[in-house]
């Protein structure tokens, strides 16, 4: 009965203990909730320079990325026509961004929009990251025909064109390989003499 | 005083007895389904329970046999030495399989005996919530071996995340704790593998069968004419326990001992083969239930993406995200496509069904090529000449399932 008066008492000045309550609530779930936003960020980590972001400079000596002699210097001599390997710069191979696969071709095959003035003496390198959604290139080596050998992603059959500025000739990936200039150095082993000539890895988001 | 008579008085067992272990469970050789998957989840968490103890979710580098690999490769690689270590992680995996077959033909048996219509819509949408559940459980299992396997599926499937335009960048980081590979993914994946994704499944499966309890099961069609017959009402079938709890028992029990020949016998991702992560990508194609988003990936030009409301939209997204978005969603509207008026607790003949069956049977035949779009390599199909198979597959499947319902239906009558 108390109570009762209490409530009408207070109705009249425009709260009730319902309505009260309620605001109560409201604003402990908006702000409990409000405050939890910021767990998102925090779950969320920006890594600075995420992505595939290369170190390669100018004159790093070419190594072998994986097999027997992984980490030897790569040397001209060991590839012929139609061969290719996955190579890392010497001393960079923790970053995946700097895989590279070289390829030896004959010079005569290459035609545009290879960048010329960044093969040497039929070796063509281009990033080994595919352009589609990150896997390694391989390489399909046609051992009747070493000219018709050719770059493919295993994971969803993208094909290029090694001689062709790693063009896309067949599936999902969205642009080319991105090109590396190589030169054989005078002491026989291979060295890089530029950077990218575009983008490199998945073109995503 | 017998153990029972102890337990019955303090909480009234013969009472639940009475009232819930006495349910009718109508009897139909496809009504097991359902339980198969349940059952099979119940071999994931005790298997996982075992794998979980000896797992170790972390990237650092270790010596495992004279060389540096992560710990977590190297933690599974241990397992697979251990006793029967190497079996129970394959009992884990065929079960893992075992438990999207038997969702996906409970699914299936579900449609096509339109047993999702009114009343049992909610259920419906439920069961697909836990499909969708069970498959990223499955897809979170991946990476935790941490083998060249691993990070490639895992890495695909970041990238199709951040291809996600407006919202891609920020859930890719949120999903996979930063940048992939970080060295918070394991951790994070092992967290939502073992706590987070079983939790919600335990939830969903528990509200799919409460319902089950409170709305009863659908049952064949012959029970209605016994029932005029007899002008009863109630379900016909037999008692959950122990007639029915038998038999799905000893299902299961079958079940399970096939699942361990298989484990036994079948090698199913040896880590050992892949090795820990390394440049080079080999063959590889994920699990059968995947097959259609990674078969869809490769048909899709690398030159269609367009831009709409200020995002990119790419073939990554459209083949990752969209496509599987798509299917979910159109089996999540069936139920209101399919409206009725009055509840209906018998389940259909498909036969009589011709539109709604047809519809089912092109929509299959369309997700199995995409799934044989993930072999044009072996096949030695490019992907336009592929996509023109699987429209031309879903048509014709579709037109001729429709026509041959329609003329068996003009004789025995359409059931709606």
């Amino acid at each position: 009965m108390v109570d009762g008066i209490d409530g009408d008492k207070r109705e009249k000045a425009g709260i009730t203990r319902r309505r009260f309550t309620l605001g109560v609530i409201i604003a402990s779930v908006a702000g409990a909730f409000g405050s939890l936003f910021a767990l998102l960020k925090v779950l969320s980590p920006e890594k600075k320079g995420g992505g595939y972001v290369t170190t390669i400079q100018p004159g790093d000596k070419l190594v072998y990325a994986k097999g027997g002699n992984m980490g030897a210097p790569l040397r001209a001599s060991s590839l012929n026509v139609g061969d290719a390997v996955l190579a890392f710069p010497a001393g960079k191979s923790s970053n995946p961004a700097n895989l590279v696969q070289v390829i030896k071709l004959q010079e005569t095959e290459f035609k545009p929009p290879m960048h010329l003035n960044l093969t040497d003496r039929g070796f063509v390198a281009y990033s080994a990251i595919c352009t589609h959604l990150g896997c390694t290139v391989s390489w399909v080596k046609n051992q009747q025909a070493p000219a018709a050998s050719y770059t493919e992603c295993f994971c969803h059959n993208s094909i290029f064109d090694p001689s062709r500025g790693a063009k896309v000739m067949g599936g999902p990936a969205p642009i080319p390989l991105a090109q590396i200039g190589v030169k054989v150095a005078d002491d026989g082993t291979l060295v890089f003499t530029s950077d990218f000539t575009g983008p490199i890895g998945p073109q995503v988001g | 005083m017998s153990i029972f008579t102890w337990f019955d008085e303090r909480l009234e067992l013969k009472k639940f007895k009475a009232k819930f272990l006495v349910k009718t469970f109508p009897t139909h050789p496809t009504f097991l389904l359902g339980e198969l998957a349940l059952f099979s989840f119940i071999t994931l968490v005790a298997t996982g329970v075992f794998l979980g103890f000896l797992y170790e979710p972390s990237t650092k580098m270790v010596s495992l046999f004279g060389a540096m690999v992560p710990a977590a490769y190297a933690s599974v690689v241990k397992i697979d030495i251990l006793p029967l270590g190497m079996i129970i992680r394959r009992i884990h995996h065929w079960s893992a399989m075992l438990m999207i077959a038997a969702v996906l033909t409970h699914l299936m048996r579900i449609y096509f005996t339109s047993a999702y219509r009114k009343p049992r819509e909610i259920n419906w949408l439920i069961g697909l919530c836990l499909l969708g559940t069970a498959m990223v459980a499955a897809f979170t299992g991946y990476l935790l071996p941490y083998s060249q396997f691993s990070v490639t599926a895992t890495s695909i499937a970041y990238y199709v995340s951040k291809s996600v335009p407006w919202i891609g960048d920020w859930v890719s980081r949120l999903l996979f704790a930063g940048e992939f590979p970080s060295d918070g993914t394991v951790p994070r994946f092992f967290f939502m593998h073992v706590m987070l994704i079983p939790a919600t499944l335990i939830g969903l499966i528990s509200l799919h069968l409460l319902i089950i309890v409170k709305q009863k099961h659908t049952e064949p069609r012959s029970n209605r004419n016994r029932k005029e017959a007899e002008g009863g009402r109630r379900l016909i079938g037999i008692p959950i326990w122990p007639e029915q709890g038998v038999i799905s028992l000893s299902f299961y029990l079958f079940l399970l001992f096939v699942v361990v020949l298989m484990a036994t016998y079948i090698p199913l991702n040896p880590i050992e083969t892949y090795g820990p992560p390394s440049p080079g990508t080999p063959v590889m194609r994920p699990d059968w239930y995947f097959l259609p988003v990674y078969g869809f990936l490769k048909l899709i030009p690398g030159d269609l993406s367009f831009t709409f409301l200020g995002g990119k939209i790419t073939p990554e997204t459209i083949g990752g995200v969209i496509f599987p978005g798509l299917l979910f969603l159109a089996a999540a509207l069936m139920p209101f496509l399919d409206r009725w008026k009055e509840p209906q607790h018998y389940i259909a003949n498909p036969l009589q069904r011709p539109f709604m069956t047809s519809l089912g049977v092109g929509a299959g035949v369309f997700i199995c090529m995409t799934a044989v779009a993930g072999y044009i390599d072996v096949l030695h199909i490019t992907p336009n000449r592929m996509t023109a198979y699987a429209i031309l597959a879903t048509l014709a499947a579709w037109g001729v399932t429709y026509t041959l319902l329609r003329r068996y239906s003009r004789k025995r009558g359409t059931d709606v």
